[in-house]
């Protein structure tokens, strides 16, 4: 597993695809902490339990600096998932796995190396993005008429490692969940189709009709653990339930994996 | 060096797909330190043999050892294994150097052999381009590159000359060569059958699954046999010659050649022309799938 984690941070870790990151970071840290802070509601008390976008009062408080990472962050979660799946079923497209195979043949330890070489990758992007978000927030607070004062204090710090934490079990549900469409699919085009109409308007269609599916469907869950809880399901009960569906889906991968044949 | 140490064995191997046998119990021993021509018509089972002998098909049945480690362990044999199977597959976004580096740090090679691995196979000079700017050849190159760099006992090639010019093609048989001078075990498929000939000390040959031949190159041209060129001086007393030629073995062309020259001889038939004329793999090959055993 060592291997083969540290072989995948080798693709990662290229010059182009960090600066390439970081541009996107960037961007996206400044444009999401400009929009969350100039469509904050001004006449709303505190964000309420609904999952929505946060107020002025909520974004005063010690967490709010770090609150608009969590929550712009949130709306990456089709994206991001679709990144995960693609990854994985480009290898089996472009006949990759073969050659990683060969390398290592214990194909458990190859998918855990490479979902954690991801994911580490995963986490100190959302590291650096955390950051940005906040210095752009913080930025931009006074104009868009928040009181930043509690953002630089012990419990903005611990606001902060809470978000942080939040956002890297959310990604970490995409992950796993994606990696085992990607496994199960194995070609870009069809796991990519399926998983953007599953994770972007397919759940939140049946949402719309049904109004329990915040409680069981895998996107709206992770959507609610990225919003501290719905009106729906509680953050906790989002969470153990995503916890599950993670657990079979890796599972499902892993002996689907371990047993197919690879051929072209 | 030849030893009886097999490279790999294989007895009973066999791979279905629902009612169809890609592999239908094959069984064969090949030893060290040879360069085995592995030939068959397309969809005879080449590529899922060597599928199932690196661990990326599961066997239906059947057992086998690969450098000593049972077939059903490939993780015990591999990192001594070098393997380019259905083509180069490397991550076209990165360059020759990053792509090696990937699959050393996957396999735990030595990245310090990178550059010797690209210099064996020439690209040394292209080293920092995307693989997926390589030609085809290229792009064959590094992947036997990649199938160097752990310095492998055994090394299983699957068609590397696939889509190859005759350039490429040619260096593609100096590099084998120079690859087997290291004395290692080499498995090469391919319907080039001229390019086999001239590289390889063994063949294996296979139809529809089933083991047709497997053994030493000159085995196989004895086994089908050799044609003997006999011309005298005057064309027209090869009829008497027939006449004088009671009995001859058939079995041992070498023989057979001294028999007709010795009739001659006492004929006093003159001959301007007489030598054994081994057939050529491909037209051996040929008589074997036409089931033509002269």
């Amino acid at each position: 597993m060592i291997r083969t984690y540290r072989a995948e941070l080798t693709k990662l870790l290229r010059r182009r695809v960090v600066l390439v990151t970081l541009a996107a970071v960037l961007l996206f840290a400044v444009g999401g902490a400009t929009i969350l802070l100039q469509a904050a509601d001004p006449a709303g008390p505190v964000r309420d339990a609904s999952g929505g976008t946060p107020t002025l009062q909520s974004l005063a408080a010690a967490g709010g600096g770090t609150d608009v990472f969590r929550v712009a962050v949130a709306f990456t979660g089709t994206f991001l998932f679709v990144v995960f799946v693609g990854v994985t079923a480009a290898e089996f497209s472009r006949g990759t796995i073969r050659t990683m195979l060969l390398r290592q043949p214990l194909r458990a330890r190859l998918l855990a190396g490479k979902l954690a070489a991801l994911l580490t990758y995963a986490a100190a992007t959302l590291a650096v993005t955390e950051v940005l978000t906040w210095v752009a927030a913080r930025l931009q607070a006074s104009s868009a008429g928040v009181d930043a004062s509690a953002w630089v204090s012990l419990h903005a710090l611990g606001a902060a490692i809470s978000d942080y934490g939040v956002v890297l079990l959310w990604i970490s549900g995409y992950a796993v969940l994606g990696m085992a469409l990607g496994v199960l699919v194995r070609s870009v085009p069809v796991a990519l189709a399926i998983g953007i109409a599953w994770a972007g308007p397919f759940e939140h269609l049946v949402q719309n009709a049904w109004s329990s599916a915040g409680r069981w469907f895998p996107g709206l869950l992770l959507e609610a653990i990225a919003g501290g809880g719905t009106t729906a399901v509680t953050a906790s009960r989002a969470l153990a339930t995503v916890a599950t569906y993670v657990l079979i889906a890796a599972a499902v991968a892993l002996v689907v994996f371990d047993r197919r044949d690879v051929a072209a | 060096m030849l030893t009886y140490a097999p490279a790999l064995a294989v007895e009973g191997l066999t791979k279905r797909y629902g009612d169809r046998a890609a592999v239908d119990h094959l069984t064969v021993a090949l030893p060290r330190g040879v360069v085995t021509g592995f030939i068959g018509p397309n969809g005879a089972g080449k590529t899922t043999t060597m599928a199932m002998l690196l661990g990326l098909v599961r066997p239906t049945s059947g057992t086998g050892t690969v450098l000593g480690e049972p077939l059903e362990r490939p993780e015990r044999y591999l990192g001594r294994v070098g393997a380019l199977v259905e083509g180069p597959a490397l991550w076209p976004a990165l360059t020759a150097v990053q792509n090696l580096n990937v699959l050393a740090r996957l396999s735990g090679h030595d990245p310090g052999r990178i550059p010797a691995a690209l210099d064996l196979v020439g690209l040394a000079d292209r080293a920092d381009d995307r693989f997926g700017e390589y030609s085809l050849g290229m792009k064959q190159r590094l992947g036997i590159a990649a199938a160097l760099l752990g310095d492998p006992d055994l090394l299983v090639l699957d068609e590397p000359t696939n889509g190859l010019d005759p350039v490429g093609i040619s260096d593609m048989r100096d590099l084998i060569g120079r690859i087997a001078a290291d004395d290692r075990t080499v498995l090469v498929s391919s319907h080039l059958l001229a390019e086999l000939e001239q590289v390889c000390d063994w063949l294996l040959i296979i139809e529809q699954g089933r083991l047709a031949y497997g053994g030493p190159v000159e085995g196989f041209a004895t086994e089908v046999g050799s044609e003997i060129v006999l011309g005298p001086v005057d064309p027209r007393e090869l009829l008497a010659l027939t006449d004088e030629v009671v009995a001859v073995d058939g079995h041992d062309p070498r023989r057979l050649a001294a028999s007709l020259n010795h009739a001659a001889a006492s004929a006093g038939i003159v001959l301007a022309e007489l030598h054994v004329r081994r057939p050529t793999l491909e037209s051996t090959y040929l008589r074997l799938l036409e089931g033509d055993p002269r």
